[in-house]
């Protein structure tokens, strides 16, 4: 390939992921050269700045045409617009929480931190762009590492470091299956390229190599349940939720979760959407809804009743979050027409909910030094914002009208009903986990408001530092005017998809 | 001005808002602000009022709800009737605002007292604008809740939350006939509002039977809110509330707004013979029947809340006897006469401690000021010749003979007689005689307490001549001017005018005799042994036949249905709940924390997936 070619793609179009790349190089430069005794703080503000700039870039970007850069490899269109916004918002926020969060015994934030989140964040960005196996792979392998890292960037907390090998170990079993079912897809096409494999697997419909193309579903599916945290491979997020620093946990549960469920649409969408069952009588998508259903099915179940029994409250919020993973999977599981919309809404909604509500929970963890639920006991009565705030994010994650969680749900409910009424099995079962996750909301919100002696209140040790204030203030507004008006975000996808 | 009343209604909502939200904890500030903000509702009011005077009425209205074809509007109307009453409102808002500086004193929640205060006049003034039913019905209801929080002020007392959860049920039953009164003519008229429904009745789109229907629907709300019989019980309990309270809700206002609905939506009742005659029978047997309980009441509010009954009771006579305006000039007469009564019931209250009338005595020379203001409400309620209660009352009496039933008139009659003579035994057991032992200590109130009984005073006094045949009936032709009421040509004759002062002297000698001479105490005297009295002081013992007919059978019904649920229903949800916590267990029993455990579940069901995949599909194991 010679220059001229080179320079004939639409490079504009990667200008987050430039923006992005170069301040996480140039962060990490910085790093190696300035002395020890320098201050690193201003590195969270500078790289919130780079995230911000990314998605100012990603917007102004907007109107471009679709392109692709390298053979396919890189694929610019709305689908990556919607959801790299997502993303980089999600990121965004994280980064702000991280601005203020300190570990045991060093005071200030290790500036690895924040260069590790944009270098996940760039991953993230590449699996949404990718038009190729191999970037897909790497994209997902660059976020997966990042992970790691950040999980273990306590390496004086023993939990810590436990978390973070379990997560690597379960983490490379998921990479493994993933990968071992993309090499089904190889051999079975010669390419790694979407668009082409799409193509040739259409014609492989009826011929005896189309069990293997199910064969390979399973493989790939399974093996993303990972990155969402929903079954099987669920087990790790409580484990490493309760070991990773909270703004690390708000990470995994947003914006890695975002990642995973964008990587699912674009492999599904993209290779089985001309496949045909074995049999050659049912579109393959329609043949595996089955599985996709128990794999949901499961998720939601498992993922609520077992976070009634929590006590710790970011083990609470981890099999949240798989219940959450379970109800997104919903609209897969229907193969409803509607599924890009639901799903992309719905991550926004859990986005600014989820981020919000770890956002509170950092400051009350980090201010009572206790991570039970315990430590929210009497909040309205202590620092009553935190506490409305929070009310909030739970009602919102328990998807009660007047918050964004609800018209979240509702749209997902709704077309997956309007697209087939047999939906309704599964439809049953998101609406009862809903009122189990009930439960464990509100026994956090009788804990803040009803509990508690007035007179053995303590007030808070610590001021909400500002970077919160702003998190929580975004995510706040954001929860009730998309409540309201979730035309606001809607009407943006519309245009792009129009 | 006149354009701008919507503003009326939103003062006291933000005064409500401030005084809760930011002033709870300063009593001094919150008291202030209050007041200030009923100043300025009263001089809007005044000033609408005098824009109506000489203007023209005014209706605006904007789109709320589009529902298929039927367009909801929200909105407010100003016209002659409900300008008075805003004038009304605002007036004996503002004075009881003033009176509770003092009274409440040293109260903690004297704050949340004057929010409440702001919050229920809000209602109060938004409910008497209001252009259409479903607005009024909104605002009946927070009127409810206004007067609801009020009789519960002192919410400690067992007796206090009581009478507020009693107010609210007993007024509540009577909503329910509202509501469907209102929903009835929807479905009939298609419309809410008053100028739709009325001239669909105008026009004869409607069917007697409906028209019959409604009104008495819509007046079943009023017996409600107006403590009319059988569903009175609730306004004598809720003397339990501070006695500005009782002067602002229980007298002036809210019990005033039942008549006020009556009046505002009278087109209805005016075409339907049995409406008008369901609402003068009523309010007949009310008057006779409270005043006759209010005769042996010992305790000073209660006598007032009862002589309150029956007075409604009169008003509600006049307007089922086609007396539009006689009912509303009593509403207004009666209103100032009454919070009167009250507010100086409650400055001798407060100086004695006590509110047994028979433990008082002797307050005249102690009390100089009170006892003069309280002499001038009763002589005004009992219908002393030129105080504002002789010529409204006069009016009733006309209206009552003039629609042809001598029954329900001569029976007005001698209810006028006895409101004299009970109004009076209060007024020459309390203030006249020899000083008894509670009363040797009282002290005059304070200057907030007497200057708004001086201005209502004036007011009890001089109201009466707004509506008179000598000088002139101006309220009658500015109610009339915009009323969409047929009026017809009366002739009274002038012998009612005599009856009716006679009627009035006698009852206030009879009592003189009974009460001022021989300070006579009915729970000394050998007549409370007599079955009479004890059947009438307890009040017929209706509260009593309501426990064994309805709260006792629905207690019963509700041990039932406890039972059920108990069992039934508890015992699914126990199930249900127990499956859920069993799966939880489950799934954190496998959540050992242990990374071969994670790996083996999840490879195990991963391989669970393929071999029903193989199985299934069948394509591996051929």
């Amino acid at each position: 390939m010679d220059l001229q070619t080179l320079l004939s793609f639409h490079w504009d179009t990667m200008m987050p992921e430039f923006i992005i790349l170069i301040s996480a190089t140039v962060l990490s430069l910085i790093d190696l050269f300035i002395g020890r005794s320098f201050s690193r703080k201003f590195f969270g503000w500078a790289s919130f700045i780079a995230v911000v700039a990314a998605l100012v870039s990603l917007i102004s970007l907007s109107d471009h045409g679709v392109t692709t850069i390298l053979n396919n490899s890189y694929v610019f269109d709305s689908f990556s617009i919607v959801f790299k916004a997502i993303l980089l918002i999600g990121t965004a926020l994280v980064i702000l929480m991280a601005i203020s969060d300190k570990f045991e015994n060093i005071e200030e934030v290790k500036s690895e931190y924040f260069y590790l989140l944009m270098t996940g964040l760039l991953g993230a960005m590449f699996m949404s762009s990718s038009g190729d196996l191999i970037t897909l792979f790497i994209g997902l392998e660059l976020l997966s590492i990042s992970s790691y890292i950040l999980v273990a960037i306590r390496k004086e907390n023993s939990k810590s470091n436990e978390a973070a090998m379990k997560y690597i170990i379960n983490g490379s079993i998921a990479s493994a299956i993933l990968l071992f079912g993309l090499s089904y897809i190889y051999g079975l096409t010669g390419s790694t390229d979407l668009a082409a494999v799409q193509q040739i697997v259409s014609t492989l419909s009826g011929t005896e190599l189309s069990g293997l193309l199910g064969l390979s579903f399973l493989f790939i599916i399974v093996g993303f349940t990972f990155k969402i945290a929903a079954a099987p491979f669920h087990m790790w997020a409580p484990d490493v939720y309760q070991g990773a620093s909270t703004p690390v946990a708000a990470f995994l549960s947003v914006v890695s979760k975002s990642a995973g469920f964008i990587i699912i649409i674009r492999v599904l969408l993209n290779i089985y959407a001309g496949a045909y069952s074995p049999d050659g009588q049912l579109p393959l998508l329609i043949n595996m809804q089955n599985y996709i259903f128990t794999i949901s099915a499961i998720t939601i179940i498992l993922g609520n009743a077992v976070a009634l029994m929590q006590t710790n409250i970011k083990r609470m919020f981890a099999y949240s979050s798989v219940a959450h993973a379970g109800y997104i999977l919903v609209p897969l599981a229907a193969v409803s027409p509607l599924l890009f919309e639901n799903i992309w809404f719905y991550l926004l909604a859990y986005t600014v909910t989820n981020i919000g509500a770890f956002a509170v929970i950092q400051y009350v963890v980090s201010d009572e030094n206790n991570e039970n639920i315990e430590a929210f006991r009497g909040l309205y009565k202590r620092k009553r914002s935190m506490a409305i705030a929070l009310l909030f994010f739970l009602i919102s994650l328990a998807g009660i009208p007047g918050t964004v969680g609800f018209i979240a749900k509702l749209q997902i409910i709704a077309s997956a009903l309007a697209n087939n009424p047999i939906n309704i099995t599964i439809v049953v079962i998101m609406i009862l986990g809903t009122l189990v996750s009930y439960f464990y909301y509100f026994r956090v919100i009788a804990e803040m408001f009803f509990k508690g002696d007035r007179l053995e209140l303590q007030p808070p040790k610590n001021e909400i530092p500002f970077n919160l204030i702003v998190v929580i203030g975004v995510c706040v507004a954001a929860t009730i005017v998309l409540g309201l008006m979730p035309n606001l975000a809607l009407d943006n996808f519309y245009k792009l998809f129009s | 001005m006149i354009h701008s009343a919507w503003l009326i209604p939103v003062l006291p909502l933000l005064s409500f808002l401030i005084v809760i939200l930011f002033l709870r904890n300063k009593p001094k500030l919150g008291s202030l602000v209050a007041n200030c903000f009923s100043l300025i509702t009263f001089i809007l009011a005044t000033l609408v009022l005098v824009g109506r005077l000489q203007g023209d009425s005014l209706l605006r209205e904007w789109n709320w709800l589009e529902v298929g074809s039927t367009t909801i509007t929200l909105g407010f109307e100003i016209n002659a009737l409900n300008s008075l009453m805003l004038f009304i409102v605002s007036f004996v808002s503002f004075l009881v605002n003033v009176y509770s500086l003092e009274y409440m004193e040293g109260d903690d929640r004297k704050s949340i007292f004057f929010a409440y205060l702001g919050l229920f006049t809000f209602a109060m003034l938004a409910l008497v604008i209001s252009p259409n039913l479903l607005q009024t019905y909104i605002f009946w209801e927070l009127v409810g809740l206004g007067s609801f929080l009020l009789i519960g002020f002192y919410f400690y007392k067992d007796s206090a939350r009581a009478a507020a959860k009693k107010a609210f049920i007993m007024t509540r039953i009577g909503d329910v006939g509202l509501l469907i009164g209102i929903l009835l003519l929807f479905t009939q008229v298609g419309s809410f509002e008053y100028d739709e429904i009325f001239a669909a009745v105008r026009n004869g789109e409607l069917i007697g039977s409906v028209i019959t229907a409604s009104a008495i629907l819509i007046f079943i709300g009023a017996v409600g809110k107006s403590g009319q019989f059988p569903l009175h019980t609730w306004l004598p309990d809720a003397m339990e509330g501070p006695t500005p309270v009782s002067a602002l809700i229980h007298a002036a206002t809210m019990v005033a707004a039942g008549v006020y609905l009556v009046a505002a939506t009278y087109p209805l009742f005016e075409v339907s013979q049995i409406a008008l005659t369901t609402v003068a029978v009523v309010g007949c047997f009310t008057a006779i029947f409270a005043a006759s309980i209010g005769l042996f009441q010992k305790d000073i509010k209660r006598v007032l809340a009862y002589s309150t009954v029956s007075q409604l009771g009169f008003m509600m006579l006049a307007l089922g006897t086609s007396g539009y305006v006689a009912g509303v000039f009593h509403l207004t007469t009666h209103a100032f006469f009454k919070a009167l009564l009250f507010l100086a019931a409650g400055s001798v209250i407060h100086a004695v401690h006590t509110q047994d009338i028979e433990e008082m005595g002797g307050l005249n020379k102690r009390m100089k000021i009170t006892s003069l203001v309280f002499l001038i409400g009763t002589l005004a309620i009992s219908g002393f010749p030129l105080f504002s209660g002789f010529f409204s009352k006069e009016e009733i009496l006309i209206s009552a003979w003039t629609s042809g039933n001598e029954i329900m008139f001569f029976i007005a009659l001698f209810t006028a007689f006895l409101t004299s003579l009970y109004m009076f035994r209060v007024y020459f057991l309390v203030f006249t005689g020899e000083t008894s032992e509670a009363s040797s200590h009282a002290k005059e109130s304070g200057s907030a307490i007497l200057v708004p009984m001086l201005i209502l005073a004036v007011f009890a006094v001089f109201s009466g001549f707004i509506n008179t045949h000598w000088f002139g009936t101006y309220l009658s032709d500015f109610l009339l001017e915009d009323a969409q009421i047929t009026v017809k040509e009366t002739h009274a004759p002038t012998w009612i005018l005599y009856a009716a002062t006679i009627v009035s002297l006698a009852g206030i000698f009879t009592s003189y005799l009974l009460f001022g001479k021989n300070k006579t105490k009915f729970g000394e005297s050998s007549f409370s042994k007599s079955p009479v009295y004890s059947i009438v002081y307890n009040k017929y013992y209706i509260d009593e036949i309501y426990d064994a007919i309805v709260v006792k059978p629905t207690r019963l019904f509700a041990a039932g249905l406890k039972f059920i649920e108990w069992f039934c229903v508890g015992g699914i949800m126990k199930t249900i709940s127990g499956c859920i916590q069993f799966v939880g267990w489950i799934g954190s029993r496998l959540q050992s924390g242990k990374i071969q455990t994670y790996g083996t579940i999840a490879v195990f069901i991963f391989a669970l997936f393929i071999l029903v995949y193989g199985v299934t599909n069948g394509g591996l194991l051929k």
